[in-house]
């Protein structure tokens, strides 16, 4: 256990739920638009709140989670976004591009002067080119790092969007097929060792109550278990229309129930977005249904948030929401 | 007439993009249905469809055909048709090699080359590439009167646009060039730059990949000089006056931070910016007409008062989002669609499709 487990009497310091302490790496990974980015940062504050020193690494370099999270945007430069005097806990934040990590990893292996000059950036075009997946080798690599070095007691990866995460994910297992030996080689089974490590590395899927990101993530799940070994955490649905049983009923019987008689035009406005609303309800628990059956993973919950465009606030509210105990499936399904 | 309809009625190639997961591949379908029905021969070039939309064109994984299928029951226009084609990045690179590197010999050599396998299907930006290739080829067989092109979700725009101008840069690359002169061997590259990269390759990843590496390069060579010219013709269909490019975005400040730095990108390359389409948007309720009690205990009065001031409060949201696009669009058509609740089938494209042309946006 990394993250401080007992904090009980310790006033408003939110306890870390036992998923989130489980390894030092977590890997956030879903499709594009789903939120994994908004998942990544609510981990990394909730952690931070339990007292845990997070860093948060945006790999295709997302600069807007800084702000998000009370800093300036993220760069290559590591930062400290949000400290937490009351646990101790903190988030930095940093990107990390494969250039970059190109950089630090010749360093790393005391290569010389003439090699350097060969990673220079038209070089690098040609290497990342000639040896695909190297790029998110690279990558993967200066993670592994960051773990070995204990760089933070939680490192939060945001895994490269739409259609990127699986090949992302993959590119260490597929050099292994590629490359026989050497330095390459090397850093691809450490890779891969460490993703399938269950005790150092998670991965966090993200999805939508929706049937195409259902579909997605069911076999994303699948792909990266049993091609990688992964360990994966509970599945995370964002942007879930909160229950509200009062949508069962048009307005004018719910008005009577709660003994008050309303105007014609207030019926109809409000039986308009009960409509709407039950649809959504009805095809999201339509997708719950699916993903009992489909994904035996606990999973999390997260609420749709009234607004288009997230506020440092609202990040609060999902780290909350992600707090909570996963629900286990076949619990929904009953 | 909408500028959708005129698109949809007098363009000869249609390019939708746009951030992740806000309906590009949808919108392209909606919109070739719609021209077949006025009597066009379309094809749909799709990346990715989500399953039961794949099903409804006919294109589904598990038949993947790989050449266009004409969408059964799409029209009944008597000189209407809609074609559907998936684009898959490995094998349009595979069938390029093929119909490009010329005898046979040298096209299995090339896709046998492990280093080409990796490659085909992974180089940065080949499903970009491909998408632009593949309409290379279905514009200059003129068998259609509309080709209608979905693209993959571009991040950042150049990727897209860029795409071929990336693959030739990497073709004229220096280091590139000195390793394919014929005969000469890899120990005598006397360029420092390639020497060194290929001190660099062997250092890192062995000298067999080193081998593979220059094996792979020198099958290639001859080809960049067809692939540079397909690109600079493609930059001009891109360009033409019979192309329309329609950019898709959902009213989420993410996605249109992301539409609004492609429109950008597609103004400054000279893309033909003809229609914003903003999809996914919620219903605007209709006003309350009255305020609602303060000290309502809870209940199921409660929770649709609650629903419809959400509800509100995100339209709202949104529609100021989509404010920056619309200052944005210039002459450029701002499209509002709903989110609507099956569009995946022929009928709910048709839907879609409606509010695509609508007169009303
Ligand atoms: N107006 C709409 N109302 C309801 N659902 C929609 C609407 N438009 C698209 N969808 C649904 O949204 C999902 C994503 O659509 P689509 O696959 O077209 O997006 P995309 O932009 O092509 O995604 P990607 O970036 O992954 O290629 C699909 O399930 C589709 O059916
Ligand atoms: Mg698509």
């Amino acid at each position: 256990m990394i993250l401080p487990d007992t904090l009980a009497g310790m006033g408003p310091v939110r306890a870390t739920p036992v998923w989130l302490g489980r390894t030092r790496v977590l890997v956030v990974v879903g499709k594009g638009g789903v939120g994994t980015s908004t998942v990544a940062a609510s981990s990394a504050l909730l952690a931070a709140k339990g007292g845990a020193d997070v860093l948060l690494v945006a790999v295709d370099g997302k600069p807007g989670l800084g702000p998000l999270l009370g800093g300036q945007p993220l760069g290559p430069a590591e930062q400290t976004l949000r400290t937490f005097t009351r646990g101790g806990g903190r988030v930095r934040g940093r990107t990390i591009s494969p250039e970059q990590a190109f950089g630090d990893y010749l360093e790393l292996k005391g290569f010389g002067r003439l090699l350097r000059r060969a990673a220079s950036a038209a070089s690098f075009d040609l290497i990342a080119g000639s040896t695909p997946g190297m790029e998110h080798l690279l990558v993967l690599g200066k993670i592994k790092e960051l773990d070995r070095e204990k760089a933070a007691d939680l490192i939060i990866v945001d895994v490269p969007p739409a259609g990127h995460a699986a090949p992302f994910l993959r590119s260490a297992s597929a050099l292994q097929r590629a490359v026989a030996s050497g330095p390459v080689r090397d850093q691809a089974d450490e890779v891969s060792a460490l993703l399938a490590d269950h005790q150092r590395c998670q991965c966090v899927l993200v999805t939508l109550p929706e049937e195409t990101p259902v579909n997605e993530v069911v076999e994303l799940a699948y792909d990266l278990e049993d091609d990688l070994g992964l360990a994966l955490a509970p599945l995370v649905v964002n942007a879930c229309w909160p229950e509200r049983p009062g949508l069962s009923m048009s307005a004018a019987a719910a008005a009577k129930q709660q003994h008050m008689t309303l105007p014609a035009a207030t019926r109809r406005a409000l039986d308009g977005v009960v409509r709407f609303g039950r649809a959504r309800l009805d095809s999201q628990h339509e997708q719950f249904a699916r993903l009992d059956e489909a994904l035996p993973l606990p999973r999390v919950q997260l609420p749709r948030l009234p607004a288009a465009r997230l506020l440092p606030a609202h990040l609060d509210l999902l780290a909350s929401a992600l707090a909570a105990e996963p629900i286990m499936p076949q619990r929904v399904s009953q | 007439m909408s500028t959708l309809q005129s698109v949809v009625h007098d363009a000869s190639l249609v390019v939708t993009c746009g951030p992740g997961g806000v309906g590009k591949t949808t919108t392209a379908a909606a919109l070739a249905l719609a021209a077949a029905r006025a009597g066009r021969r379309v094809i749909v070039v799709t990346v990715d469809p989500a399953r039961r939309l794949a099903d409804t064109l006919g294109i589904d994984a598990s038949a993947r055909s790989h050449d266009p299928v004409e969408v059964v029951g799409a029209t009944t226009h008597p000189t209407g048709s809609l074609w559907a084609q998936m684009l898959d990045a490995e094998s349009t690179f595979d069938r390029m090699i093929a119909d490009r590197a010329g005898d046979e010999q040298r096209v299995q050599a090339i896709l046998s080359n492990p280093i080409y396998r990796s490659i085909a299907g992974s180089l940065a930006g080949a499903q970009e590439y491909m998408a632009i290739e593949r309409l290379h080829q279905l514009w200059t067989s003129g068998e259609y009167d509309l080709i209608v092109i979905d693209t993959p979700p571009s991040r950042h725009a150049i990727d897209l646009l860029a795409a071929p101008d990336r693959l030739v840069t990497f073709f004229s690359h220096p280091v590139y060039r000195v390793l394919t002169v014929p005969g000469r061997s890899f120990a005598r590259v006397t360029n420092a730059g390639s020497s060194a990269f290929l001190w660099a390759i062997r250092r890192l990843a062995g000298p067999k990949v080193v081998e593979d590496t220059i094996e792979f390069f020198r099958s290639l060579s001859g080809m960049e000089a067809g692939l540079r010219q397909r690109a600079a013709e493609t930059a001009q269909i891109l360009r033409s006056e019979e192309t329309a490019f329609v950019l898709v975005s959902s009213p989420r400040a993410e996605a249109i931070d992301e539409a609004v730095h492609l429109a950008g990108a597609l103004r400054d390359g000279g893309f033909p910016l003809h229609a914003m389409v903003v999809n996914l948007v919620h219903p605007t309720p209709a006003p309350l007409g009255m305020e609602v009690p303060a000290d309502l205990p809870p209940g199921p009065l409660t929770d649709q008062f609650d629903l419809h001031r959400e509800l509100t409060a995100l339209v709202a949201d949104e529609a100021r989002e989509m404010n920056t696009l619309r200052t944005l669009a210039d002459d450029a058509a701002l499209v509002e669609v709903p989110l609507l609740d099956d569009v995946q089938d022929l009928a709910g494209l048709a839907v879609l499709g409606g509010h695509l042309l609508s007169t009303a946006g």
